[in-house]
């Protein structure tokens, strides 16, 4: 009698999300594995087999290595500078200073513009702004657009990534703020453990389940960023700064080589998979509970 | 309580002034490329009172779509479906392809889709890769006898309508130069390099300091300055696609390509006078074109496609604009001292995988009306603003840049070459340009990357 019902739950319930996910992600996944076998150009009706060959040419395909590599490099930027900012701007506004919502608000609405706007908004700053505030001051740091040097490019991308990944971090991190148990604290206050002290041996510790959350959201989004790649560099200066899921995509569709393509979000996608799966597991053997 | 609430409706109110200014903020039209869809191009009236053309009653209800990849014509092109249907009865439905797609990215996944537009406006490169697989062969259609010149060929058949010509040069400003210069400038008084060069230089001495914007786009630097070397090979599309065979096939070296040599040294002139020489990589494209409306410099190197930028910086249909030729030598016999680039860029393939033959004769139909039909041909000249490649539209475009390759192509001082070259040729090989054009590449670098991608493309 009991399973029976659980079968109707099941089917009412599960199937049509399990249809849903099935439909958009197994199949295209499958069909994408597929593709990586194949030199489909993205539109001849032919696909001719070709074994492995595409991942011999991502073997051969340099510039893929290199966008990989820095798409590394940003990633442990992005994600060192916004889990750092973040727990400490949410521990700020957790202390219960003056207008703190309105901080908290502020520090949010960065999250709420879609990538693509925001990268035109801040093109705009890099190389208008910041140049007519290096005309008018004569610093040398704002003299020329940061966009059209490598290592600059490179560092303004990481600024607006920050700035707009921050906002949702500090709000996962206020909440686990203000979870604390206050018990616990007074406890610990009670035997004497203060300021640093207090922070390494019982905030952290009960903090780390956010920890886990704002990690794994941070890396999949950093190695996965595209829209403020896009709009803010598009790739320039001369292609210093495609990054991997960039440089995948005009692999695909600007030079039509789709099964390459294909084979280099593979590898992509290995990768992400392994980092992530294994921050996750890293983190969660460290979560404690009160 | 009542402070909370007011805290509350401050953080909104915060919130929503923040946005609308960020999204406001996007309006300031940065960043923008020439195809902008918000830009108003200025219109003449048509006259509607003569219409000759037989429609073809048969066709009547027939709903066909059209994938439009030219955003500034796209309210035109609207405009041209309304009077079309109002006289044939066929419904012409107007897709934009929206910005951050690329055209033949929009039009493969409508394919993959099983849903393709019946027409779609294409590069001559997407056509060509398009076309014996999907397209329908237009070989037997009226119009060819009135295009001639202007067809692309795919193995001896004819799968796509040009739809206009579009050039591209050195744009000067008339009024700026004589101005600086306090007399009078006949642009046909500079022949060759070295008297663009010196021509330059007296601009500097009258005091205009860098009379010159160069793009630091990637489709500029790549497509339209470097395609420079094969399609001025000799002239024609022919040369340029035995270049690009040679080059492909490793039968032509090309560090002792002249053309390539030379094209080089040409762009070092362009370099050197560049308004943003101190920050090549960080030009921007709006502001070029208020440079050369406004008069702090004379030359922009670009199509007949930029006067929409032009006309918003404040240029008028009356001011005099033209193009210099690319200069890339000291011959002056030498006809790319002489003539300027244009040919047919946009072009119109019809679906021939999985539409009915009802759509395709009603396609057919709308484009034998822009040939044919009075109000067709104005259309597409008045209402698009386009420069057309066919014989026998009496119509002439309105604005200078249009203007003066129309005239050109009248007197055989056009060149009609266009070079099929690789999708990614302007991406990649732009970025190798944009190195060369900020100074962190030699021209031996510069050379190699593009050797370097040729031999990537055996």
């Amino acid at each position: 009698m009991k399973s029976k019902s659980n079968g109707k739950d099941f089917c009412i319930f599960a199937l049509p999300g399990l249809f849903c996910f099935v439909a958009v992600v197994i199949i295209p996944f499958v069909y994408g594995v597929y593709l990586t076998l194949t030199d489909w150009d993205g539109v001849s009706s032919v696909k001719n087999f070709v074994g492995l060959a595409n991942f011999v040419g991502v073997g051969k395909d340099s510039q893929f290595w290199m966008s990989l590599l820095l798409t590394f490099k940003y990633v442990v930027f992005v994600v060192v500078i916004v889990n750092v900012l973040a727990f400490a701007i949410a521990y700020l506004l957790t202390r219960g200073m003056k207008g703190q919502n309105f901080f908290r608000a502020g520090f949010f609405t960065p999250n709420l513009i879609g990538g693509i706007v925001l990268g035109y908004i801040w093109q705009f700053v890099f190389s208008r702004v910041f140049v007519n505030i290096g005309e008018s001051t004569g610093w040398s740091l704002f003299e020329v657009s940061w966009l059209s040097d490598p290592t600059k490019a490179f560092a303004a991308l990481v600024l607006v990534s920050v700035w707009q990944l921050s906002g949702y971090m500090i709000l996962i991190y206020v909440a686990g703020f203000m979870g604390l148990n206050e018990d616990v604290m007074e406890a610990a206050s009670i035997d004497g453990a203060s300021g640093w002290r207090k922070m390494r041996s019982i905030v952290l510790p009960l903090m780390m389940s956010s920890v886990t959350i704002c990690l794994f959201l941070t890396l999949s989004r950093a190695f996965m960023v595209y829209d403020v790649n896009l709009s803010l560099t598009a790739g320039a200066p001369y292609g210093t700064t495609e990054m991997a899921a960039m440089h995948v995509y005009e692999k695909a569709f600007t030079s039509r080589q789709f099964g390459l393509g294909q084979a280099e979000a593979l590898i992509l996608f290995v990768i992400v998979a392994c980092i992530s799966g294994l921050q996750v597991y890293l983190t969660k053997k460290k979560e404690v509970q009160a | 309580m009542m402070r909370k609430k007011v805290v509350k409706s401050l953080c909104l109110m915060l919130i929503l002034a923040l946005t609308s200014s960020m999204l406001g903020g996007c309006r300031f039209g940065f960043a923008s490329d020439p195809d902008d869809p918000d830009e108003e191009v200025k219109e003449e009236p048509i006259d509607t009172s003569v219409d000759t053309f037989e429609y073809d009653d048969s066709l009547e209800g027939t709903s066909i779509t059209l994938l439009n990849s030219k955003a500034e014509i796209q309210v035109a092109l609207e405009k041209m479906s309304v009077e079309f249907e109002s006289r044939s009865g066929i419904h012409v439905e107007v897709m934009p392809v929206t910005d951050g797609d690329s055209p033949y990215t929009k039009v493969v996944s409508l394919y993959n889709s099983g849903n393709p537009p019946t027409m779609a406006i294409l590069d001559t490169t997407d056509v060509i890769a398009l076309a014996e697989e999907k397209a329908e062969d237009l070989s037997a259609e009226d119009w060819i006898s009135e295009a001639e010149g202007y067809l692309t060929e795919v193995n001896g058949k004819v799968y796509s309508f040009p739809l206009c010509i579009e050039g591209r040069g050195i744009i000067y400003n008339k009024a700026a130069i004589e101005e600086t210069l306090g007399e009078t400038f006949d642009p046909k008084s500079v022949r060759t390099l070295g008297e663009f060069e010196e021509f330059l230089n007296r601009l500097v001495e009258a005091g205009m300091e860098k009379p010159l914007s160069l793009a630091k786009e990637d489709w500029s630097l790549g497509a339209h300055h470097l395609q420079f070397i094969y399609e001025t090979y000799d002239g024609t599309s022919e040369g340029a696609q035995d270049v690009i065979e040679k080059i492909k096939a490793g039968k032509m070296d090309l560090a002792s390509y002249d053309r390539l040599g030379e094209f080089v040294d040409a762009f070092d002139v362009l370099k050197e006078y560049n308004v943003a020489k101190g920050d090549p990589l960080g030009a921007d494209y709006d502001e070029m074109a208020i440079d050369l409306a406004d008069g702090k410099t004379a030359f922009w190197f670009n199509g007949n496609w930029a006067w929409p930028n032009l006309s918003e910086a404040g240029a008028n249909n009356e001011d005099a604009y033209g193009f210099l030729p690319y200069f890339m030598n000291d011959d002056e016999d030498d006809f790319v001292n002489q003539k300027i680039q244009a040919s047919p860029s946009k072009q119109v393939m019809i679906d021939g995988q999985m539409s009915s033959e009802k759509e395709k004769a009603a396609a057919k139909e709308f484009m034998n009306w822009i040939v044919y039909s009075e109000i067709g041909q104005q259309m597409l000249v008045k209402t698009c603003n386009i420069i057309p490649p066919f014989a026998n539209n009496p119509y002439e475009p309105s604005d200078p840049l249009s203007r003066d390759i129309y005239e050109k192509i009248h007197a055989d001082e056009t060149f009609n070459a266009s070079a099929i070259v690789p999708n990614d040729h302007w991406s990649i090989l732009g970025a190798a340009m944009q190195k060369y054009l900020a100074g962190r590449s030699d021209r031996d670098e510069l050379m190699d990357s593009i050797q370097q991608y040729w031999e990537e493309q055996k």
